[in-house]
């Protein structure tokens, strides 16, 4: 194994999941780099979760495999927990444990654990430390479950949905959170989410899953750059037909003007057309959609 | 120290347990003040004490067997172990001890007062004591395991359950029909030992299934059952080979039944 391959924080190869007949993931290959943030997103069904699960080492793929930090997961799950910070969707942890408890138990498992960090986060959140767990609100959960993740300072970071079910001040404050945490120590981050307005500002991949195929494995900037938001007024003679050389991602033409989103040239010279910053929500929306027909 | 953060975590929440078993211990004390004679009082509470006690520590390990990992893996709870750095091993040892631990602790609980009360304990030799913890402590542990793997085969609802159910048809038949023929002998020591030897491997079978079960299926509860169900087939066919082959040896080795009458009822 390559020191490089060794380094990488993810590295999923060729990862296949199948509950009985039905394929929930199929081939998934992708790696994630040290300090990177890698925003997983897709459909509910897409094969998150699945591949999530196998990442982790709670499930072993029923083909390929995935190592992180070049060690295969699933046989070095013990070492390798020791440098991962999980946040579930579902938060998982024992409902009938107290804030302070659980954070003396996850205390007590880690070498590394940083316990005035974790006491300063559970602070900014507001937590109330003895209240079991199962009574705390959902954002509680969620906020209680980041900051155990965060605990052990670790080398990365996975969360699976952790806005999910939250209120926006809430997820503001996980956001800030990572943010700082991104800011401090430069940790490698993978996320799967569907607030997609939410982890624009931070993602620096993009990994698009759909029907358990990884449809799209490309770095944000690259992105956007690719595809351009265009749009045109009523009163513009656009014929959809010109845009054909722009390689049309996505149209639509009515009374309203239309709106289309392209993937190669430039729009710009095409008289009528208004080029448009494109938003993630956009471009998951669109490259999805176009799955979506395609299949 | 990761094993008994597993227990300590186990604890948490149940120590409702503990007061059950005091209200047990008190119901077996009642018969101290109900009953007339005062000898007869002391020796029913006493019994009560030790009866109660040891079947409120098999039922709470029957219960705990029965939820201590299949309810966490219904509920998607198991994954809070799996993210953290915990060998499999520790996660299973850790919820046995648990277990364990809060059946002795309930039990004892309910025991004490009234062997202490009763006086019983003047009469008790260590090696006694030791004789009721350990049968105690032993069916524990059998109740615990063997609900473990019964409640990850039925909660797993997969089509390993047709393996299990054969697997248990056969143990079970197999069983009677070695003991059929160790009676059919008179050999009721060697019945009974018999019985010790596949009550301990069955345990050790059981045991090695639940930790399988966590190592191999994880968080995935149908993959865990296939573990489960392939481990205690192997171990009933070799608990039932090894059985076979001990009944063949006794029975070969075992000088033959001599059905003599008895001199009184000799007939003329």
């Amino acid at each position: 194994m390559t020191s490089q391959a060794a380094s990488l924080p993810v590295a999923c190869h060729q990862v296949g999941v199948r509950y009985g007949r039905t394929q929930a993931l199929d081939q998934a290959s992708f790696q994630v780099e040290p300090g990177q943030v890698y925003a997983l997103l897709g459909r509910n069904g897409s094969g998150k979760t699945s591949l999530v699960r196998c990442l982790l080492g709670h499930q072993k793929p029923t083909a390929g495999r995935v190592d992180l930090f070049g060690q295969d997961v699933w046989s070095a799950r013990q070492a390798l927990m020791h440098r991962v910070g999980v946040v579930a969707e579902e938060p998982d942890a024992p409902p009938i444990m107290s804030t302070r408890q659980l954070v003396r138990f996850c205390g007590s498992l880690y070498p590394t654990w940083d316990q005035a960090g974790v006491d300063q986060r559970l602070g900014r959140f507001r937590i109330p430390m003895d209240l079991p767990f199962g009574r705390l609100s959902r954002g509680q959960k969620g906020q209680v479950s980041l900051a155990l993740a965060l605990g052990p300072k670790p080398s990365l970071l996975v969360l699976d949905d952790p806005t999910l079910g939250l209120d926006a001040v809430a997820r503001r404050e996980v956001y800030d959170e990572l943010l700082g945490e991104l800011g401090e120590r430069g940790t490698t981050v993978l996320i799967t989410t569907h607030d997609l307005a939410g982890i624009e500002g931070l993602a620096d991949r993009i990994g698009i899953l759909h029907q358990g195929r990884l449809l799209v494995d490309a770095s944000l900037e690259d992105l956007k750059a690719r595809h351009r938001k265009v749009s045109w007024a009523p009163t513009q003679a656009v014929d959809p037909a010109d845009l054909v050389p722009f390689a049309p991602l996505w149209s639509r033409a009515g009374s309203l003007g239309g709106e289309a989103i392209l993937t190669q040239g430039d729009p710009s010279q095409v008289p009528g057309l208004q080029v448009h910053p494109l938003s993630l929500e956009e471009l998951f929306v669109a490259l999805v959609g176009e799955a979506e027909v395609a299949s | 120290m990761s094993i008994l953060a597993v227990t300590r975590r186990e604890w948490t929440g149940r120590r409702n347990v503990l007061l059950v078993a005091i209200g047990f211990s008190i119901i077996s004390l009642l018969s101290l003040y109900f009953e007339a004679d005062p000898k007869l009082a002391l020796e029913k509470a006493s019994f009560m004490g030790v009866f109660s006690g040891t079947a409120l520590a098999w039922v709470i390990a029957l219960l705990f067997g029965a939820t201590m990992v299949s309810r966490d893996l219904e509920e998607r709870r198991f994954g809070f172990f799996l993210n953290q750095p915990l060998h499999a091993g520790q996660i299973f040892l850790g919820k046995v001890l648990a277990g364990l631990g809060l059946a002795l602790l309930a039990g004892l609980l309910t025991t004490l007062p009234s062997v202490l009360l009763s006086g019983l304990w003047r009469q008790l030799a260590l090696k006694d004591v030791g004789s009721i913890v350990g049968v105690g402590l032993a069916g524990s542990l059998v109740l615990l395991l063997f609900f473990h793997a019964v409640s990850i085969q039925v909660r797993s609802r997969s089509l390993w359950l047709l393996l299990d159910l054969v697997t248990w048809t056969a143990f079970f038949a197999g069983v009677r029909w070695l003991s059929l023929r160790l009676m059919g002998a008179w050999a009721f020591q060697d019945l009974v030992h018999l019985w010790l030897g596949l009550l301990a491997g069955g345990t050790l079978g059981l045991g090695i299934a639940g930790y399988l079960q966590v190592a191999q299926g994880r968080a995935d509860l149908q993959r865990g059952h296939r573990w489960v169900s392939v481990t205690l087939a192997l171990t009933a066919g070799l608990l039932l080979l090894a059985g076979w082959v001990d009944t063949a040896w006794v029975l070969k080795h075992r000088p033959p039944v001599a059905w003599t009458s008895q001199p009184g009822n000799r007939s003329r």
